[in-house]
């Protein structure tokens, strides 16, 4: 993908599936009580969150991202919108909220780099940069890893694109990587 | 202000560092020294507990550590016996209860404690605990700690306001200097002049491993008691006059201004205007220095400069003996160490010492009568500031 690529912007949630960030949601997939068995790394030693609809009813944001759309939740009563993705609006209380995607692209607000002490499951990547980023065209701003670069070559200012990934366990996560 | 006085008259803590000793053990070595430190005091009178502990669920692999602590401390709590957790300020959280507690009358005479065991035999995982201070299934997959997030502090506020290394070297160069004259402090018998500082490796840039506070095992704990059980046990009470807190934020994208620590200016105005005095009434603070960074941002937020004018604050010595106000005689989390629990507790601990005249006459603060306490947690998202005042009447 290249930077010339235009985002998507704000496409509102059009399936009734997308909407099902409520109670309902929970209904629709009563807990097995079991975690995903591909996972070899403990609960409480994996950063990695339970993505599986039998694990949370934000399970939606994991499936958009496996199609490579970064996804949040806005409240359609008082247009209030969230990071991270909710199931009820922290504004109006509402249990009624809708999924939309969030830009692709934005620029670097501050970074910093992990060059020791990571957490487990994350020394591998070390030292990797991490950093704050402002969407484009949009209020939100957003922490995560940022690839593509080595930290000593980033800038404030700096483009960067959103860049979905597969974890070995078959769960998906997302970072930042470099445009030039 | 509504119910009644309440003081601290009496603390301790343990040796801070890396220690060959466990949480429970810290726990009795921390009751064993309160009880030296105030002679006066009998197991029996202890109605109360408090027991500020951030994780020793991870680090300890230990819950339910109130009666834990009460067991190892010789206490058998009968009206509140808990545990409070607020990351890094757990400590001063457990205060504030215990204050709360005895202002309402549901308690006459409180413990609080803090105890953490931060260095494991594998350090990887004390920091995957570190790591799920943050918000753990959003920020903690991406590599989020403590150490990146208040880089990124730095770094716009070098940006913002032309902060520099050397500026924060100043305010590491001073606490460490202090902790010289702190035998319970980490780096009590090392040196840290500036030109080593700035030497030193990048931890997480632009900070350097002088720049942070360490992962540190110790103990703190302090004595709580109404006005009319005060001469009981001191002559030197330290009085809670004002306590504020404020939290605004968990999740980083929603943190805001890095460089511009609303929370902490809210919770000082509360705190301050319980107590009725300015800033500038304050004779000496101990504040949040888990960073160089912190420090400097904090004489901002504080009003003690203006903004921006933090890190030429720290150049020009204004919190250094013989400027405006000592900040962290005791040596800061930077010189002292920083065990989560514990620090909020030695904090205090240093307050009522200063008012008592107990520490070592090179810290001690000329005639002291106001002091400000600060505590941020996390991300700096939660900040905890409590006002005292020393000798009086209640």
């Amino acid at each position: 993908m290249s930077a010339e690529v235009k985002p998507r912007r704000g496409s509102v949630a059009t399936t009734s599936r997308d909407a099902a960030v409520g109670r309902a949601a929970e209904a629709a997939h009563p807990s097995s009580g079991a975690a995903p068995s591909k996972e070899k790394r403990p609960f409480l030693l994996d950063f990695f969150p339970l993505e599986g609809p039998d694990q949370t009813r934000l399970s939606r944001f994991y499936e958009r991202l496996r199609e490579g759309r970064l996804s949040t939740t806005r409240c359609p009563h008082d247009g209030e919108r969230h990071w991270p993705p909710r199931t009820a609006c922290p504004k109006c209380h509402s249990e009624e909220l809708e999924w939309f995607d969030l830009p692709e692209t934005g620029t670097i607000y501050a970074f910093s780099a992990v060059l020791g002490g990571a957490p487990l499951g994350l020394e591998e990547g070390v030292p990797f940069a991490v950093g704050l980023v402002d969407l484009d065209g949009d209020a939100l701003r957003l922490f995560g890893r940022i690839e593509g670069k080595p930290w000593t070559e980033l800038t404030i200012g700096g483009h960067v694109r959103v860049e979905p990934f597969d974890l070995a366990d078959g769960r998906v996560f997302y970072r930042f990587r470099t445009v030039d | 202000m509504t119910g009644r006085s309440v003081a601290i008259v009496g603390g301790a803590t343990t040796l801070f560092g890396v220690r060959a000793t466990t949480w429970p053990e810290m726990a009795q070595e921390v009751g064993a020294a309160l009880f030296r430190a105030v002679p006066e005091l009998r197991s029996e009178d202890v109605d109360s507990l408090f027991v500020g502990a951030a994780e020793p669920e991870r680090f300890a692999f230990q819950s339910h550590v109130a009666p834990l602590a009460a067991e190892q401390m010789g206490l058998r709590p009968h009206r509140v016996i808990q545990r409070t957790e607020l990351a890094c300020a757990s400590g001063q959280s457990a205060i504030r209860s215990a204050y709360a507690a005895i202002a309402a009358g549901i308690s006459d005479v409180a413990v609080a404690v803090g105890v953490e065991k931060m260095n494991l035999p594998s350090m990887a995982e004390a920091n995957t605990s570190m790591g799920c201070v943050m918000d753990r299934p959003w920020d903690g997959p991406h590599g989020a700690t403590a150490p990146p997030f208040f880089a990124m502090v730095a770094q716009r506020h070098m940006l913002e306001h032309g902060t520099t290394p050397e500026m924060m070297a100043a305010v590491s160069e001073k606490n460490h200097r202090f902790a010289n004259t702190n035998p319970h402090a980490q780096f009590y018998a090392k040196k840290f002049p500036r030109e080593k500082l700035l030497g030193l490796p990048v931890v997480a840039p632009p900070l350097r491993l002088g720049d942070c506070s360490s992962m540190t095992d110790g103990a703190a704990a302090v004595l709580l008691t109404a006005e009319e059980f005060v001469p009981r046990y001191t002559k030197t009470p330290a009085w809670i006059r004002g306590t504020g807190q404020y939290s605004d934020f968990h999740n980083l994208a929603n943190a805001g201004s890095l460089t511009d620590w609303v929370g902490l200016t809210r919770a000082a105005r509360e705190a301050l205007g319980r107590a009725k005095v300015s800033i500038h009434d304050i004779d000496f603070a101990e504040i949040h220095d888990c960073f160089s960074i912190s420090e400097i941002v904090e004489y901002e937020a504080l009003g003690l400069c203006a903004s921006g004018e933090g890190g030429q604050f720290a150049l020009d010595g204004r919190g250094d003996r013989g400027g405006d106000l000592v900040v962290n005689p005791r040596g800061g989390l930077l010189g002292c160490g920083h065990p989560l629990g514990a620090t909020g507790i030695a904090q205090a601990v240093e307050v009522f010492g200063q008012f008592a005249r107990t520490v070592p006459g090179e810290r001690q603060v000329p005639d002291p009568e106001w002091a400000l306490v600060h505590n941020l947690s996390g991300s700096a998202n939660v900040h905890s500031v409590m006002v005292y005042q020393g000798g009086g009447a209640s």
